[in-house]
């Protein structure tokens, strides 16, 4: 059972997937959206082909070394979120054990 | 028509109790009977089907993935976390972590000692069996909201000064310091063209309030009832949690409870169709008692009063019949407990008096009439600001005559009437910290705030909401700071309160002085008949 702060969760329906990708697309300077699974393969873009495949492999990386730094300083700890602030833009992860959601923000937008 | 009606926010967990008012259709229902389904079906005779929510067809977003050249680095010793042996090495701007099963694609360009090539991607089957994985789902949902929440939040921390307007603010949104606009909520799928037909603010959670809608008559697909819970400490503009049921089956007024610890957006729980329940549409909901002790009170347009234990619904606790002098009952359409009182309430009703009731004791029922309001009542609300002097008797009612009128539970006629509206006024409010100061709201978009230690013959502060229909509910937040105000547009509007709202120690005397002058005004007319009642 896939709980989230102790709730159990019923799914989305998949045709809301869809909609919902594209309501976050139209937000405020998002630039893009990608999930990707926990291989860093990606499962959904809407970026093009070779950023979609360097920013999966880049950020899978980070996420693994953010998870395992959280986890080593408290194993009973675990990454829930991951931030990447630069000058140009910003870069959300929100992590799970099987997928990540990775979306691209320019707040400035 | 089916709707919902009421809304009430409870305490532990958080527990939206919605009712409904019948249609003229009396409709079966069948529950279905997968336990995955999110929405009930319903045969109507009207012939409108449920929609079974199913898989659409997906636009599908291909790519090829470039030739990667792989490599995989072993973990040295197997941890909990996948930990490995960081190794910096100038060229490289990171190193792979290798997860024990399957190998992973590496950037590109980053050539390093390739043991594997592995340049795995996923075909067609594989990324639409993913998708609607439920697994997916759940993750997608959860990732969705939480990075929603972080999309709303702007850096700030990277800005030396807060020049940033949250929002507009055009000059006919501001009511001048006083009352001031600050948000609005409005879901263009579920809010739009749906009435506010009630609204709740979390005892629990200050920042979270609940808004319940009645049907869409532009779409008759969608559910009847929904309720969508508002979050007002993050700034996106999708609303938390969204609750609906198909109260088709509300041809008699029901009470469906939803629970959002469950997370299920269907009710978790419901009133049966029965004669010992309601039979007619419920108005008026409320929870009345302790976090441990309550008992939730509903009242039916027939006059009906039952009283619930939250843990079943299958029958009331108790019921009673409101009936004024041994004829008819009353049509409640509003009800309201003084602070702190579980035992005895008011109640406003179609013809436009006002009742006090009590449910226990020798006298139980209807105690006494009030007269006053010319049209049937729309809002009703208790004193419940606590000080130094205790106001717990005096209580407020807006009506359908264009006036709000204020009473006092000794009195069997108003103690005073508001007569700045030129329209019917739909709701009235208390400020649960301001014993001076409520809140009303009237069909032209108007939202009247007054302050009897200020003036008694015009609103205080007053704005004109524009883009609002009418206005339907107004409801102060827990710390009287702010309103939140539905109209019949399916929008909740949130203004800020300024230092109107904030009270002073001395407004309880000041008040007190208050309604002695209001007594001494009260005008011959007013004076007929008016009776002290017993205490």
């Amino acid at each position: 059972i896939a709980t989230f702060l102790g709730r159990k969760l019923q799914p989305r329906p998949q045709n809301e997937v869809e909609e919902t990708l594209k309501r976050i697309q139209g937000q405020k300077g998002v630039q893009g959206i990608i999930i990707v699974n926990a291989e860093g393969i990606p499962i959904k873009t809407t970026l093009d082909n070779s950023s979609t495949v360097q920013y999966a492999g880049l950020i899978h990386q980070l996420v693994m070394k953010a998870r395992s730094t959280v986890r080593d300083i408290d194993p009973q700890n675990d990454l829930t979120f991951l931030r990447v602030r630069s000058k140009k833009n910003e870069i959300m992860i929100a992590p799970d054990k099987d997928y990540f959601l990775i979306v691209i923000q320019n707040p400035s937008d | 028509v089916d709707y919902v009606r009421s809304v009430d926010y409870l305490m532990y967990g958080l527990i939206c109790v919605v009712l409904a008012p019948p249609a003229a259709v009396f409709r079966t229902l069948q529950w279905d009977t997968d336990p995955s389904a999110l929405q009930l079906q319903a045969d109507s005779e009207l012939g409108r089907r449920m929609h079974r929510l199913g898989a659409s067809k997906i636009v599908q977003i291909d790519f090829v993935p470039k030739e990667l050249v792989t490599y995989t680095k072993e973990t040295q010793t197997p941890s909990a976390a996948h930990q490995s042996e960081e190794e910096e090495e100038d060229e490289e701007s990171s190193e792979l972590k290798a997860s024990p099963q399957t190998d992973q694609p590496e950037e590109e360009g980053e050539a390093e000692d390739s043991k594997e090539a592995h340049p795995r991607e996923l075909t067609e089957e594989e990324r639409e069996q993913i998708l609607h994985s439920e697994d997916f789902l759940v993750f997608f949902e959860r990732s969705v909201s939480v990075v929603e929440r972080a999309l709303a939040e702007e850096g700030d921390i990277f800005f030396d000064y807060s020049g940033r307007d949250l929002e507009d603010k055009e000059g006919d949104m501001q009511g001048g310091s006083n009352l001031s606009f600050n948000r609005v909520f409005h879901d263009d799928h579920w809010s739009k063209h749906r009435v506010v037909t009630c609204l709740d603010w979390s005892p629990q959670y200050p920042e979270l309030m609940v808004a319940s809608y009645n049907s869409n008559e532009d779409a008759p697909h969608e559910p009847d009832g929904i309720a969508l819970v508002w979050n007002m400490k993050f700034k996106k503009t999708t609303p938390e949690y969204t609750f609906h049921c198909q109260s088709s089956v509300m041809s008699v007024g029901q009470i469906v409870l939803w629970d959002n610890r469950s997370h299920r957006r269907t009710p978790v729980q419901r009133t049966p169709l029965s004669a010992a329940a309601h039979t007619h549409p419920v108005y008026c909901v409320n929870v009345v008692g302790t976090q441990n002790a309550n008992n939730l009170i509903t009242v039916s347009t027939d006059g009906k009063m039952c009283s619930w234990s939250l843990d079943m619904l299958s029958q009331p606790q108790e019921s009673m019949e409101l009936v004024y002098n041994k004829s008819k009952p009353v049509a409640v359409t509003g009800m309201a407990f003084p602070a702190g009182d579980v035992n005895n309430y008011v109640v406003g009703s179609e013809e436009g008096m006002v009742y006090s009731a009590s449910r226990h004791g020798s006298k139980a029922g209807i105690a006494e009439m009030f007269e006053g309001h010319q049209g049937p009542v729309t809002g009703i609300s208790c004193h419940n600001a606590v000080g130094t002097v205790d106001f717990s008797h005096l209580f407020i009612t807006s009506s359908f005559d264009w006036t709000v009128k204020l009473w006092s539970i000794k009195h069997n006629k108003p103690l005073y009437s508001f007569e700045d509206n030129a329209d019917y006024v739909y709701d009235v409010s208390w400020s649960p910290v301001h014993p001076a100061l409520f809140a009303s709201v009237d069909g032209m978009g108007r939202l009247d705030l007054w302050n009897l230690n200020n003036d008694t013959e015009v609103p205080t502060a007053s704005v004109t909401i524009e883009g609002a229909c009418a206005l339907n509910r107004v409801r102060w937040a827990s710390g009287g700071r702010e309103v939140a105000v539905g109209d019949s547009e399916g929008r909740v509007w949130i203004y800020d309160v300024g230092e109107l709202a904030v009270p002073h120690p001395e407004d309880w005397s000041h008040f007190a002085r208050t309604l002695v002058e209001i007594r001494a005004n009260r005008g011959d007319g007013e004076e007929e008949g008016a009776v002290e009642l017993p205490a």
